[in-house]
């Protein structure tokens, strides 16, 4: 089957934010910058259809083919202050050499940090960073604590959204000042960002751990029946924008809801590369919630839709997903079940994109020390994929996989 | 033979004591008035567990107040967490900052006893802070939003924490006092939890202090501090 049209983007080569780069080299010289690496390998097994990034259709990360030995990641992440007020944040993986450049920067943005005042504390992110929507990937580098792979929700994020512009955040510092509970409230504007959809609208939800480096691509250019396609390209002149509140109930209980549309053009082309530009909007919502005897649940919830209306049509997919995470620490381990249900929708006449599905994922993690972590993880994913019919297979699937990680990291940060 | 030491000082005491004897027959019966006596403090939790780490500051209400003398302190940063995270210094005392952490701090306070901040660098020490004002003062960290400290800078003669047990005593003259009791995680107003009482005849006074509102539950401390918080 041939790639429909609005999936194939020839490559363009672009250099992410030069400026910024030379300025963390530059900061990391000075005495207030903290770097970190990590390398995390593993060990997978896998009964999975093709994995996305070889153009397939498989939910997880590594397919059938991609038993034994995988590099999960490695890692450089650098924070620098630039003065007493601003910092530099870059955080830059490798994945594997499926990847257009061997390292890719999924995360770098300065940050204005002002002192809080009279309980108010107000702070300003410019570059390229995720919007504040999950409450699973809290580790450094956006990375989940609890599982290897992410939920299918903030799996999405990972893939196609990225705030590549503006954040502002004003928090009410009510645990500061006697009460029980913070309040904030976020609001970003941001751009490149009209291709977010069209990996939902194709492969449809996933769940794994790769993150789409920034001004990157998902998949393989010329692969069948998904080619590659870049999340992160702007040539409707429109800026996109979201709006979110934060409770919290002192350091036990995180409530997020947020509203986020890229506000792209659906009619717009990129008469280049041929791109549509994907008019993604949705609804999220979030809760944690803690215990002082290491127990965490987590419930996120994502609802939305994303539509492209070439000449003469409006084709319309609309997406949701939700997922709640149970979670016990051990001392140095952590115990950590999930449950995902996903679903995306669409008016396209022979129903390409319809996907519903489910997954159930296991994971232990144990802490070694502050260098070496282990982890291992088992995944099932069942869905059915109207797609699949298209590339004689069966629409329904059962996906499995187990993966055995281990990483080590080293730093200045880490002790 | 010289005789050792310890005899000589011990027979030095005696002496001193019995000074000190004959001084009070002289004063004859008023002996009651000008010793001290014990006062203990203990306060619980409203299920009525013993209550540990509370301040209990005591001002006396006959005498002119007498205010204690200033005093050096220190709060470190190490891994990520003030160390301690709770000081209670007299009013005029000073505070050094230092960093023992390999990441940069900046520590800040917005409360109205006293505001101010401190980028501490990596090894970079920072002169001392002084406190000049009464009241309770929220440290926290610009950078790491989790943590958090105390200081409980008071005008009282007579401060402390109370034990594991609960209790924290003192010795004061006999008289009419002012006891206030506090927590970093309380939930009721401190007006709600001061008591008056008299020191009288006994050579111990013992006050009961039950919250009527539980705490606020602790901080989480085992979670690893690199976590979005």
């Amino acid at each position: 089957m041939p790639n429909p049209p609005h999936l194939q983007v020839p490559l363009r080569a672009r250099c992410p934010s030069a400026a910024l780069l030379t300025l963390l080299a530059l900061a990391a010289t000075s005495r207030a910058a903290d770097w970190e690496m990590s390398l995390d390998t593993r060990l997978v097994s896998s009964d999975a259809g093709r994995s996305f990034m070889d153009g397939g259709l498989g939910a997880t990360r590594y397919d059938r083919n991609d038993s034994g030995a995988q590099l999960g990641r490695a890692r450089f992440a650098l924070t620098a202050s630039l003065g007493e007020l601003w910092s530099a944040h870059l955080d830059a993986y490798a994945w594997d050499d499926k990847d257009r450049s061997p390292v890719g920067v999924t995360e770098a943005y300065l940050q204005f940090r002002p002192y809080p005042r009279a309980g108010y504390r107000f702070r300003l992110k410019a570059g390229a960073f995720y919007p504040p929507i999950s409450l699973e990937n809290r580790a450094a580098g956006w990375e989940s604590p609890y599982t290897l792979s992410y939920s299918a929700i903030n799996t999405w994020l990972a893939v196609e959204v990225r705030t590549i512009g503006l954040e502002g955040q004003l928090d009410w510092l009510g645990t500061r000042t006697g009460h029980d509970f913070d309040l904030g409230l976020t609001a970003g504007a941001f751009g490149w960002n009209e291709g977010a959809g069209v990996v939902l609208a194709s492969d449809g939800f996933m769940l794994h751990d790769r993150q789409t480096p920034v001004f990157g691509r998902v998949g393989q250019p010329g692969a069948a029946p998904l080619g590659a396609v870049e999340p992160f390209q702007q040539f409707d002149g429109r800026a996109g924008g979201y709006a979110g509140v934060e409770g919290r109930w002192l350091d036990r209980v995180v409530l997020r809801v947020l509203r986020y549309d890229n506000r792209a053009d659906p009619t717009a082309m990129d008469f280049v590369s041929g791109a549509i530009a994907w008019n993604t909007r949705f609804n999220s919502a979030g809760l944690r919630i803690e215990s002082g005897t290491g127990w965490t649940a987590i419930l996120q919830w994502l609802d939305g839709e994303t539509l492209i209306a070439p000449p003469g049509m409006q084709l319309q997919w609309p997406f949701r997903a939700q997922f709640a995470l149970l979670s016990k620490r051990f001392g140095r381990q952590t115990l950590s079940a999930r449950y995902d249900r996903f679903e995306v929708e669409t008016n396209v006449p022979d129903g390409d994109g319809w996907q519903i599905g489910h997954a159930f994922t296991a994971a232990w993690l144990f802490d070694a020390d502050a260098h070496w972590r282990v982890a291992l993880e088992w995944l099932r994913v069942r869905s059915y994929s109207y797609y699949r019919t298209e590339v004689a297979g069966p629409p329904l699937a059962t996906e499995t996989q187990l993966q055995l990680g281990v990483r080590y990291a080293f730093g200045s940060g880490v002790r | 033979m010289r005789p050792p030491a310890r005899v000589r000082r011990s027979g030095c005491t005696a002496r001193r004591a019995a000074r000190v004897l004959a001084l009070l027959a002289a004063l004859g019966g008023r002996a009651g008035a000008v010793l001290p006596a014990t006062l203990v403090i203990h306060v619980q939790t409203p299920d009525g567990h013993a209550l540990a780490g509370a301040v209990v500051t005591v001002r006396p209400l006959d005498a002119p107040p007498r205010r204690p003398a200033p005093a050096h302190a220190l709060m470190d940063q190490v891994n990520r967490a003030f160390a301690p995270d709770l000081l209670v210094i007299p009013v005029g005392s000073t505070v050094a900052f230092p960093n023992s952490d390999s990441v940069s701090h900046q520590i800040y306070s917005f409360s109205a006893a006293k505001r101010f901040q401190l980028p501490l660098y990596r090894g970079k020490p920072y002169p001392p802070v002084q406190f000049d004002q009464s009241g309770v003062i929220t440290l926290g960290c610009n950078i790491h939003d989790d943590m958090l400290a105390y200081l409980l800078v008071t005008d009282a003669p007579y401060f402390g924490r109370t034990d594991a047990q609960g209790a924290w005593s003192t010795d004061v003259p006999r008289g009419r006092y002012r006891v206030s009791v506090w927590h970093p995680r309380l939930r009721e107003s401190e007006a709600d939890l001061e008591r008056e009482l008299t020191v009288g005849d006994a050579d111990r006074a013992d006050l009961q202090l039950r919250l009527l509102k539980s705490l606020q539950p602790a901080p989480i401390t085992d979670r690893p501090h690199s976590w979005d918080y």
